[in-house]
């Protein structure tokens, strides 16, 4: 494996997509990553039992090799540029090595930390409640959230999609999507100032 | 940030990203992979999964990746096949890595039904015995319909990760096969639910009677099976 130069950013990522071999997104979709995958399946013997989470570390280990090396052999594509974003094994590596190992999330008495668990510990995940990119009606927003933000178990809130602002459907694209994300931000606030927890991550 | 599927990212993704990055935000890139798609099956999906959380550390700045495989058919992240997807990718993740590593619920039940919490308890199980950090839900009902979610399902998310945590990856596999077994057999019929308006005061923001039963029903199933909820 050779030595990378330095972790890659998305730049990195864009220039590349400039640069890198160009094929047609049909081609990408119906035969390069189809193909890949089903090869990196055979190499490595991925066959999974009935368990829901693997306990054999041979299995766990085959699988990681798969998806790195699917990876390095195929890249990823930008539907843009039509080109393919190819990286190296050790350029991999070194973005692992690169990412957070500790985040805060939210501020003050409302903050919590996301840190590595490794396998099921003691320590709970944190619990990120919200409706997850689903529909809110826009005169329920806050209360709707505020009954995410209010539950002793959750420590994050996630948004909903505001249908629609001021009675205009929020539909992407328009202004109309950038008003109702706004008033979204607002009301994920005022709904954990309600709930008692104004510096909850939102 | 949502990767594109499968394998695949546009200029607009790497934009936002470049301005998040300076700003020095907490950025989390998202990539749900569909099982049934392109790919094709559990072990494809699950290969196309590490490859597809790899890219959002290595290629795109992420600070989490959050995680959703997601049925063709269904178009939720509960069923068996999808569950083991997501359990093998971040069991061999958690394995390898200290990545953050996170995932999100679309249940094909709704708010105010059995069956939707269950299917939460399912994948709270799961997601928390295979190692990762950050649990994000819940989208019920598949998440395509306006109000039907709501805070109780949070509250089932949350009380089954915090019991499950520290049990032995073997007894919650076989518990997260019994409940699996309870509801898959009801897709064909599984229930809509409510609407948030229905399940809750909407100007104090309490639960309904009706939902605090429901979910008190499920919450002493899941004790008899074993799950010592606090």
């Amino acid at each position: 494996m050779e030595v990378a130069d330095r972790p890659l950013t998305v730049y990195d990522a864009y220039m590349r997509s400039t640069e890198g071999p160009k094929l047609a997104e049909s081609h990408w979709d119906a035969k390069v990553v189809p193909e890949g995958v089903a090869c990196m399946k055979e190499k490595y013997d991925i066959r999974f039992g009935s368990e829901f989470i693997p306990v054999d570390r041979d299995l766990k280990e085959r699988l990681f090799l798969a998806g790195m090396e699917l990876l390095v052999t195929t890249g990823i594509y930008n539907t843009d540029t039509r080109r393919v974003i190819k990286v190296t094994e050790s350029e991999i590596m070194e973005g692992i090595k690169k990412a957070p190992r500790k985040l805060q999330l939210g501020e003050y008495r409302d903050a919590v930390f996301m840190e590595p668990r490794k396998g099921n510990a003691s320590q709970k995940p944190v619990i990120q409640g919200g409706p997850t990119g689903s529909t809110v009606s826009e005169d329920i927003f806050i209360p709707m959230i505020q009954s995410y933000a209010q539950e002793a178990a959750v420590d994050t809130v996630v948004n909903g999609v505001m249908a629609t602002i001021g009675g205009v459907p929020s539909t992407a694209n328009t202004p109309f999507e950038i008003k109702a994300t706004l008033a979204e931000i607002r009301g994920m606030r005022e709904a954990c100032n309600r709930a008692g927890r104004p510096y909850m991550a939102i | 940030m949502s990767q594109l599927n499968e394998l695949k990212l546009d200029n607009m993704s790497m934009n936002m990203i470049a301005g998040w990055m300076h700003n020095g935000n907490v950025i989390m890139v998202e990539q749900m992979p569909i099982l049934g798609g392109y790919i094709g099956g559990v072990e494809e999906t699950a290969i196309c999964d590490v490859a597809t959380t790899l890219t959002s550390f290595v290629l795109m700045n992420a600070s989490f990746h959050l995680d959703g495989p997601i049925h063709i058919r269904w178009g939720t992240t509960t069923t068996r096949e999808t569950m083991k997807i997501a359990g093998h990718a971040a069991a061999a993740l958690d394995a390898h890595t200290d990545l953050l590593i996170a995932n999100q619920y679309y249940s094909l039940a709704g708010p105010c039904t059995e069956m939707c919490l269950t299917e939460i308890a399912a994948q709270s199980m799961l997601d928390t015995a295979s190692g990762r950090e950050l649990v994000s839900g819940c989208a019920a009902a598949k998440g395509v319909t306006d109000d039907f979610t709501t805070g109780m399902e949070a509250r089932m998310l949350g009380e089954v990760a915090m019991a499950t945590a520290g049990m032995s990856v073997d007894k919650v596999n076989d518990m997260i096969e019994l409940l699996v077994k309870d509801y898959e057999r009801r897709y064909q019929t599984a229930p809509q639910g409510k609407r948030f308006q229905d399940c809750y005061d909407v100007r104090s923001v309490r639960p309904t009677h009706e939902y605090l039963e429901v979910y008190h029903g499920v919450r002493e199933r899941l004790s008899e099976l074993g799950l010592r909820l606090r």
